[in-house]
């Protein structure tokens, strides 16, 4: 059992995810076929032993309690620690409305951290799709006596990634840069950070008492100001941070390439997620597939091109998808063309319909719609 | 703690007509039909049933089988008052232990079991069959006609009737004759091996039975005659669905096919699931240049050739150029490039080398022979295995 207590961000949901996080928060969106991306965090705290998981969160959180449950999915269910849900307390003195920003969201659940037992902390954010070994992290931040340490990823984290550290001669860095700043060398962090439990208490009640509110701009510039230093970790996985329309679709798209679907999914780590009991997938007499990801329950007599599909989906005779991510229990009617589509669960498509977005611009069909 | 009707469901048999396929684990968890055990199916039909004690009588191989089943979780049985109980042989005060001689027997032995929950019924199942049932439908016509034991049947072809245990029923629905493997059958009405017994009468026969040293200890051969002969009431339940028993090589290759073809079982139906225990697996993957028609695949696949008629359980690979037809491919099984597989059943994690070829497609739809390679077996590169052969080595030396 790690001495690391983990904390992660689910209270966010990106405006630029547009029809995507009106039932929900960016960290239950689908992903994968399978998969909500806050199980990306769930899964690497479980799999480097953390037995204690801080999940913030704020509105629109439904989706996300009944992705995570009791916690037992990721072994989060446990007789000390396990999943704890922090919904808004309110607290006397508490502002109003969305946390504008993570040390916010971190002085709303002040009483939590100050009741961790163990000495570190790892902050997750819930939207950033990644495999990171967190216990390879910690002894890294261990040995470096930084009092924080930031995950960033080896190429420019997809989809945001616009803070990064530039890095020292012991790899350490003392410097951070904010977006429009071009500076080789850089390294964009996943924002993915482990800190000291005592550091992040004075962060926290340091942003609280002089109305500070962001993480970055507000409580690691103090940090840095004051002259601490941040050690890095090179993340050298897939990482890709969901925060627009765009960058959940090529995301999706992504896992269609081998290599980066062996960094996110393999057995050694693996990614684990809320456990749906259902059939395998039937492909009929007429069904064709290529370059497609299928979960299981699936029942497909149409044709499959680039496509993710999610589980439970039906695409039924002469249907012809290209480009496609079709979420959970989805039904595709006859003779229906489909090309850029992102359909939202349970969305039904009437015989013979033609739909067809861009890979810049793909169409969104919003949950439970029927066309 | 009192239940009104528990299951005790036999789960100890070799499969010795499954040779190769059960040399490493026993049959009732036999991957079947690409998602599932074998055993899933009874399991489910109890949780669906509302039959939540489980006692599975183990003895052949069950180490796959106890963690398969683990905590019952996956069918919903991680309960306070209730469960899934592993029960394999033991040790009795006074007593050396002894193997299950034989289906009353295993029964037999885990009579202080059953009683802990006071049962006014026991159900008792086996792990070998594929079927969706409601117990409960049977056990009320059990208790509406008063029966001392419910038996299961169904209707199969007065051909294949000698192969089964058969029985006759009077004009309403009473057995009147039960013969097991009769040569010259008199009626087509097959036991499915499914018995609702009142448990007191039950107690009372088995005990009997165990003073008889000529006796097979079986439900078939003795229990169920001792209680005709002695005048008992002997209910038969008939039974519509589909439901096949899969003990030979033949009836398992068979049976998968029958997945192929929703018409006969609708798995899809969410009104009576049949779960299973998952692997922790990604969505399957189909190539660039794969093929795929009629054929299930499940979670964890990386089909890169052409699979058709197939029924492929998960985390199987499929090389590019290969070709599998008419086959059944276990969990973790991998198929190299330009390999051709067909009328085969590849056990759990077996390894198909590049170019190999593997069975080869009947002659006339009489004349199928089903090739079988074990679990953990492998076939070299470009090796040839003719139709019918069974493929037992181990790369693991084991």
């Amino acid at each position: 059992m790690a001495d690391l207590h983990g904390l992660i961000y689910a209270f966010h949901s990106s405006p630029a995810l547009g029809d995507l996080v009106m039932p929900r928060t960016s960290a239950s969106l689908p992903f994968c076929s399978r998969y909500r991306l806050i199980d990306f965090a769930l899964s690497s705290m479980a799999n480097a032993g953390v037995r204690g998981v801080g999940v913030i969160m704020q509105r629109d959180y439904q989706s996300l309690l009944d992705h995570m449950g009791s916690g037992k999915d990721w072994d989060l269910s446990r007789l000390s620690g396990g999943l704890r849900l922090l919904p808004p307390f309110g607290m006397h003195g508490s502002s109003l409305g969305e946390y504008k920003g993570g040390m916010e969201a971190l002085s709303a659940v002040r009483a939590y951290i100050n009741d961790i037992k163990q000495n570190y902390v790892v902050i997750f954010r819930g939207d950033l799709a990644a495999n990171i070994d967190l216990k390879d992290v910690f002894d890294a931040h261990l040995s470096s006596g930084c009092q924080i340490t930031a995950v960033c990823a080896e190429n420019a984290c997809k989809g945001g990634g616009d803070i990064r550290f530039i890095p020292d001669t012991q790899g350490n860095s003392k410097k951070m840069l904010f977006s429009n700043f071009n500076e080789n060398g850089a390294l964009s962090t996943t924002e993915v950070y482990v800190i000291n439990k005592s550091l992040l208490v004075n962060l926290v009640d340091w942003c609280h008492s002089n109305g500070k509110l962001h993480f970055h701009r507000d409580a690691l510039t103090h940090y840095l100001n004051e002259g601490g230093t941040v050690g890095l970790y090179v993340h050298k996985g897939y990482t890709a941070r969901i925060c627009s329309v765009s960058d959940y679709y090529s995301a999706n798209m992504d896992m269609l390439k081998a290599e980066y679907r062996n960094d996110l999914f393999n057995d050694d780590n693996p990614i684990y997620t809320k456990g749906r009991s259902s059939v395998s997938t039937y492909y009929g007499e007429d069904a064709f597939s290529r370059n497609s990801l299928v979960a299981d329950g699936c029942y497909i007599e149409g044709e499959l091109t680039n496509c993710v599909l999610f589980r439970g989906v039906r695409v039924k005779k002469g249907a012809k998808l290209k480009d496609c991510v079709i979420m959970q229990d989805s039904v595709v009617g006859e003779n229906v063309s489909l090309s850029h589509v992102i359909a939202d669960k349970y969305t039904v498509f009437s015989d013979g319909l033609a739909l067809s977005g861009s890979h810049v611009l793909p169409i969104i069909v919003p949950k439970c719609k029927i066309i | 703690m009192k239940k009104e009707c528990i299951a005790m469901l036999l789960a100890g048999g070799q499969g010795s007509r499954l040779y190769s396929l059960t040399s490493r684990a026993a049959k009732p968890i036999m991957p079947f039909g690409g998602k599932y055990r074998i055993i899933d199916f009874p399991l489910s039909n109890c949780a669906n049933s509302g039959i939540n004690v489980v006692g599975v009588l183990t003895q052949y191989q069950p180490l796959q089988l106890n963690s398969y089943i683990g905590s019952g979780q996956p069918w919903d049985m991680d309960i306070s008052r209730g469960g899934v109980y592993i029960l394999p042989p033991y040790q009795s005060a006074g007593s050396k232990g002894e193997w299950f001689s034989g289906t009353a027997n295993a029964i037999y032995q885990n009579i202080a079991f059953a009683d802990l929950w006071e049962p006014e019924y026991v159900l008792i199942l086996s792990g070998d069959h594929i079927y969706k049932m409601d117990y409960a439908d049977m056990l009320e016509q059990h208790k509406e006609h008063g029966a001392d034991c419910t038996i299961a049947v169904i209707q199969v072809p007065l051909e294949e009737a000698s192969r089964f245990g058969i029985m006759s029923t009077d004009e309403k629905g009473f057995v009147t004759k039960f013969a097991e493997k009769p040569k010259e059958p008199e009626s087509d009405l097959a036991s499915m091996g499914i018995y609702i017994f009142t448990w007191q009468k039950l107690k009372k026969y088995l005990i009997e039975d165990e003073q008889n040293p000529q006796s097979e200890k079986d439900f078939g051969k003795n229990i169920i005659p001792n209680m005709l002969n002695s005048g008992e009431k002997l209910w038969a339940y008939s039974f519509n669905g589909y439901w096949r028993d899969v003990g030979t090589i033949d009836s398992l290759w068979e049976s998968n096919m029958d997945m192929l073809a929703p018409a006969l079982i609708d798995l899809y139906d969410r009104s009576w699931p049949i779960r299973s225990r998952s692997p922790i697996k990604p969505p399957h993957y189909i190539g660039e240049n794969a093929e795929i028609r009629h054929s299930i695949v499940t979670e964890g696949c990386d089909i890169r050739g052409t699979v058709s008629n197939s029924v492929l359980s998960s985390g199987v690979s499929v090389g590019e150029g290969a070709v599998v037809n008419y086959s059944i491919l276990m969990p973790g099984c991998e198929i190299g490039k330009n390999a051709i597989v067909e009328y085969s059943i590849i056990g759990e994690n077996a390894v198909i080398g590049e170019g190999a070829a593997v069975g080869s497609p009947p002659n006339g739809m009489s004349d199928i022979k089903i090739t079988t390679c074990g679990p953990d077996s492998a076939v070299n590169a470009s090796a040839r295995v003719e139709a019918g052969a069974m493929i037992y080595s181990d790369r693991r030396g084991k």
